[in-house]
């Protein structure tokens, strides 16, 4: 059985596991075997946003140290694969050999739906639901990936859903990492549009890719609309799979 | 122009409960992005075009001090004075020297943010000179104290009541009217008469040509056409980023600006200048000089990290698609520039202390980087800034970050490196946190996170983590069984 | 001053570090447009592209033609006194004896001797100006006017309403041509250009568009086929 390593995001691991169990489900239902490397933590996203690289490029080091070997390396988060292949090689150019591994790995890093649709060539995972679904476009994954297509595809493979259209599907949601505390207006003003859009669009659930994202808009959700729900594209797809 | 970066939370505080800002970002960004999409769409080979604009910017700012010089030649040749300033003061000064020297009396201004950038007008008024703004937006905000909306439209927003009292008390309105349309003839009549009277015209530059010397403008209604065919004297103030080599790649670049700006495939006037009047010419300057301004560009030049910043045109298309100043309008970046354009260019003309909050209030989105015609990385930039503060940095003025700042991310960082510390790390937080839990969510908790919760709950801290979880998945997918 | 501050400025450029480096060849320009050459399609589509920016367009067949469209449309807007430029094809129509004829003062920059006068008339006698243009850009429905003292820049800016002439031979699909002749051949550059596209115009009050904000409240462009 192929094997696949799993890159777990912090927030995944310390607050949202049931995302990591539910790209495990999924893995191995489409006959992988799922390697789980422990010492794996955080990719360094969040100190490399907010200008801390000399720590950032610690940790890029670190994850590199984890990650290197591997053959593929699958996560259920763009902003993670992001910054793996879209901001290592700055954050590393000052150590060419760290920058050269940094190099090498990228192309081996997936994000979740990008490998379904684009490696395993899998549309159709096994899943059934009856009602409406809309899908928001995560900033990292839509822009930073290029990734639109894999994650529709998923979905409008689902036996019985419906695909429905939401306006601004790919406008921000608001979250943005520390921007999200820091400018909390601001951040709640794009989420509350985010919500309504939801709302607009009639769909039953509306399901995403990035926890950050995921993070946010159902914490904006559980206050204002607590019968509301957000789900990543994983937990959809694993609790949906025919048994 | 003043400067207010540093006010931005309260001014997006404001703006984000101000009716009339909220009802215009509602839809002229929207209306503008549109525009764009559907004029690019028109063209045989939009991406093509796009590239091409993006490759001239490119050239032009890696060539810069070689087009300068052979712009100067060619400018002078054709009967230009060429001037150099190496900041707002030294410009300012010839500026308003000359106007002394010539015993200007009136001046009337095209629309420019280089010379708002400099506070041109204000030193002018000093010295007793009469300047009028002529731009139908940059009237009304000079009228009324205002910093400018949006780039497209400095005062879209503003109210047609307010319009109509500050033209009646200033602008020789006779009738009250909230006509917009009679209040903007109102303005025709009042701004005519400084045209004819102004002994020297004011402008801006969209795009310098160096291997004629030429300067262009671009415009729908008019008034700069006149600020360079009735005054004796013309002053183009030329940020010197803004040139191209060839008038080929000028006109290319004068399309991707209208069509970008406004979706327009060109702007109602473009005027091409090389050099003054020609004798016997009937109108058009005796004089024309051409102000080279630095002002912090070179510095920004010779950092390979803040060059990029010198290609930008100002065609606002990033304001138009950035979610950020879809919710907070112009105001709140508190200078010349505003949107992510500004979010570029202000850190590095004013320094990194005291724009925090404009590279800061990014959620790196990059719509900006997508819809950017000269092929500027905004969000990598902003990136950079951040760094730059964090660490401190002389020549950007980044002042470093607070200890507490550091000590969170050493923390964090070690935690990341040692996966026993990881662990405490993580049970720590799952304490803290779930202190606050009621009913399985968490709606207060003091501390740097405490805005979040201002709108938004969080899950409880699960017990175990994925780690913590780990090896009893991993068993029961060897067993072969449903995780 | 300036020369120290050029000094200064130039040495920075010229000192900053990773320039000169490897620069990749630029691919040429791509065309704007996909015209064609065929002057018929040329002048319709510039006709749709001017109307589309709110300008009027008329045809006419010859000289004749022409004066009486002038006629018809110098009585339908009340015009007693026009600037008219004069250009390579104004100039050859007689126009002022024409337009006395017709109980219209027309006057051309020859019939002044200093800018001030001449000022005097365009802000505040003129009813409207009349031009030629250089040439059609079929494209974006523009005008392009190089100026010299036979086609003085205020003609087309002052006055409330702008005529222009132009034979129908001046039309070309793009800006290649027009870029070529005025800065590209061995002539004199113009002391400025104006590519006029289009009444004057704003939006600046609460979105609302309307036309003759500093220039010309109308825009007409009378085509001479033959």
């Amino acid at each position: 059985m192929k094997k696949v390593s799993l890159f777990i995001p912090c927030i995944v691991d310390l607050l949202l596991p049931e995302i990591g169990e539910a790209t495990v489900l999924l893995l191995s239902r489409l006959g992988l075997r799922p390697v789980y490397h422990e010492d794996q933590t955080c990719c360094g996203q969040f100190s490399f946003n907010t200008g801390f690289r000399r720590e950032a490029a610690r940790m890029a080091v670190h994850f590199l140290e984890v990650f290197g070997e591997d053959e593929v390396v699958v996560c259920p988060s763009g902003s993670c694969v992001n910054m793996v292949r879209n901001r290592y090689p700055e954050l590393l150019e000052d150590e060419p050999r760290w920058l050269d591994r940094a190099r090498n790995l990228a192309p081996r890093v997936y994000e979740l739906t990008e490998f379904l649709v684009g490696v395993l060539k899998v549309e159709d995972v096994g899943a059934a639901f009856s009602g409406k679904v809309a899908y928001h476009e995560s900033c990292s994954l839509l822009n930073g990936l290029g990734v639109s297509e894999q994650p529709k595809k998923l979905l409008r493979a689902v036996r019985g859903a419906e695909l429905v259209p939401m306006r601004d599907a790919d406008v921000c949601c608001g979250f943005g990492g520390e921007f999200s505390s820091r400018y909390p207006e601001i951040s709640e003003a794009l989420v509350a549009a985010k919500a309504a859009r939801f709302l607009e669009s009639g769909a039953d659930v509306l399901v995403l890719c990035e926890p950050g994202c995921l993070t946010n808009i159902n914490g904006y959700l559980s206050r204002h609309h607590p019968d509301r729900k957000a789900l990543h594209m994983a937990e959809f797809l694993a609790r949906n799979l025919a048994s | 122009m003043e400067i207010k970066t540093d006010r931005f939370r309260e001014t997006v505080q404001k703006e984000l409960v101000n009716p009339e800002t909220q009802k215009f970002l509602s839809f002229f960004p929207l209306v503008l992005s549109a525009m764009r999409s559907a004029t690019l769409a028109g063209l045989p080979d939009s991406e093509a075009a796009l590239a091409s604009a993006a490759a001239i910017r490119a050239e032009a700012v890696e060539r810069l001090p070689e087009l300068l010089e052979e712009f100067e030649r060619n400018a002078t040749a054709a009967g230009a004075r060429v001037v150099w300033a190496r900041d707002s003061e030294e410009a300012n000064r010839y500026i308003c020297d000359l106007a002394r020297e010539k015993k200007v009396a009136c001046v009337t201004k095209g629309k420019s943010m280089v010379t708002e950038e400099m506070g041109l007008r204000e030193e002018l008024e000093k010295a007793g000179i009469e300047v009028w703004e002529t731009d139908l937006g940059e009237f009304i905000t000079q009228l009324l104290g205002l910093p400018p909306f949006h780039i497209i439209g400095p005062a879209i927003n503003v109210p047609v009541e307010t319009i109509r009292d500050v033209f009646l008390e200033k602008a020789g309105l006779e009738e009250p009217t909230n006509d917009p349309v009679q209040l903007g003839y109102a303005a025709r009549i009042f701004l005519r008469e400084k045209f004819y009277r102004a002994e020297m015209g004011v402008t801006g530059v969209n795009i310098a040509v160096a291997s004629t010397g030429t300067v262009i403008n671009v415009e729908n209604e008019g008034n700069i056409r006149h600020c360079k065919s009735g005054p004796r004297i013309q002053v183009s103030v030329l940020s010197l980023e803004k040139i191209v080599p060839t008038m080929r790649d000028a006109f290319h670049m004068l399309r991707v600006l209208c069509m970008c700006a406004t979706g327009q495939s060109l702007g109602t006037y473009a005027s091409f200048d090389t050099g003054p009047r020609r004798p016997g010419e009937l109108d058009g300057p005796e004089e024309l000089h051409i102000v080279l301004l630095d002002n912090g560009r070179s510095a920004a030049y010779r950092n390979p990290k803040t060059r990029d910043a010198l290609k930008c045109i100002r065609c606002a298309a990033c304001l138009s698609v950035c979610p950020v100043y879809g919710k907070i309008g112009g105001y709140p970046y508190g200078w010349a520039y505003s949107g992510p354009m500004g979010q570029v260019v202000n850190p590095l003309l004013l320094g990194l202390d005291r724009t925090e909050d404009l590279y800061g209030a990014c959620t790196l989105c990059q719509r900006c980087k997508a819809a950017c015609p000269a092929g500027i990385d905004h969000p990598r930039m902003l990136l950079y800034y951040r760094s730059r503060q964090a660490e401190g940095d002389s020549e950007l003025k980044g002042s470093g970050a607070p200890w507490s700042g550091k000590a969170l991310h050493r923390f964090y960082s070690a935690a990341v490196r040692n996966p026993a510390l990881w662990k405490a790390m993580a049970k720590g937080l799952r304490w803290a946190a779930n202190r606050y839990e009621k009913d399985g969510k968490i709606s207060r908790a003091p501390g740097p996170a405490e805005g979040w919760f201002r709108a938004r709950d969080l899950p409880r801290f699960p017990d175990r983590t994925f780690h913590d979880r780990w090896k009893e998945i991993e068993k029961t997918l060897e067993r072969g069984e449903k995780p | 001053m300036s020369a120290n501050a050029r000094e200064w400025i130039l040495s920075r450029l010229k000192a900053a570090p990773g320039r000169g480096q490897s620069f990749p060849q630029r691919p040429p320009l791509p065309p704007l447009s996909a015209l064609g050459s065929e002057r018929a399609v040329l002048v319709d589509t510039f006709r749709q592209k001017l109307e589309g920016v709110k300008g009027e367009f008329h045809p006419v067949e010859d000289r004749q033609a022409l004066c009486a469209k002038l006629e018809e449309l110098f009585k339908a807007n009340g015009v007693r006194r026009v600037v008219a430029a004069a250009d390579s094809v104004l100039a050859t129509l007689d126009l002022a004896r024409w337009a006395a004829g017709i109980g219209v003062e027309l006057r051309t920059p020859a019939d002044f001797t200093d800018p001030a006068s001449f000022k005097d008339a365009l802000f505040r006698e003129a009813d409207a100006g009349l031009t030629g243009a250089d040439f059609l850009m079929a494209s974006t429905g523009t005008l392009v006017l190089a100026h010299d003292r036979g086609q003085a820049r205020l003609i087309s800016l002052a006055p409330i309403l702008h005529i222009a002439v132009a034979p129908a031979d001046r039309v070309v699909a793009d800006y290649e041509p027009v870029v070529a002749a005025l800065y590209e051949s061995s002539g004199s550059m113009p002391s400025q250009a104006t590519f006029i596209t289009g009444p004057s115009s704003t939006a600046d009050i609460q979105a609302t568009p309307f036309t003759g904000m500093h220039g010309p409240r109308r825009l007409i462009v009378i085509v001479v086929t033959r």
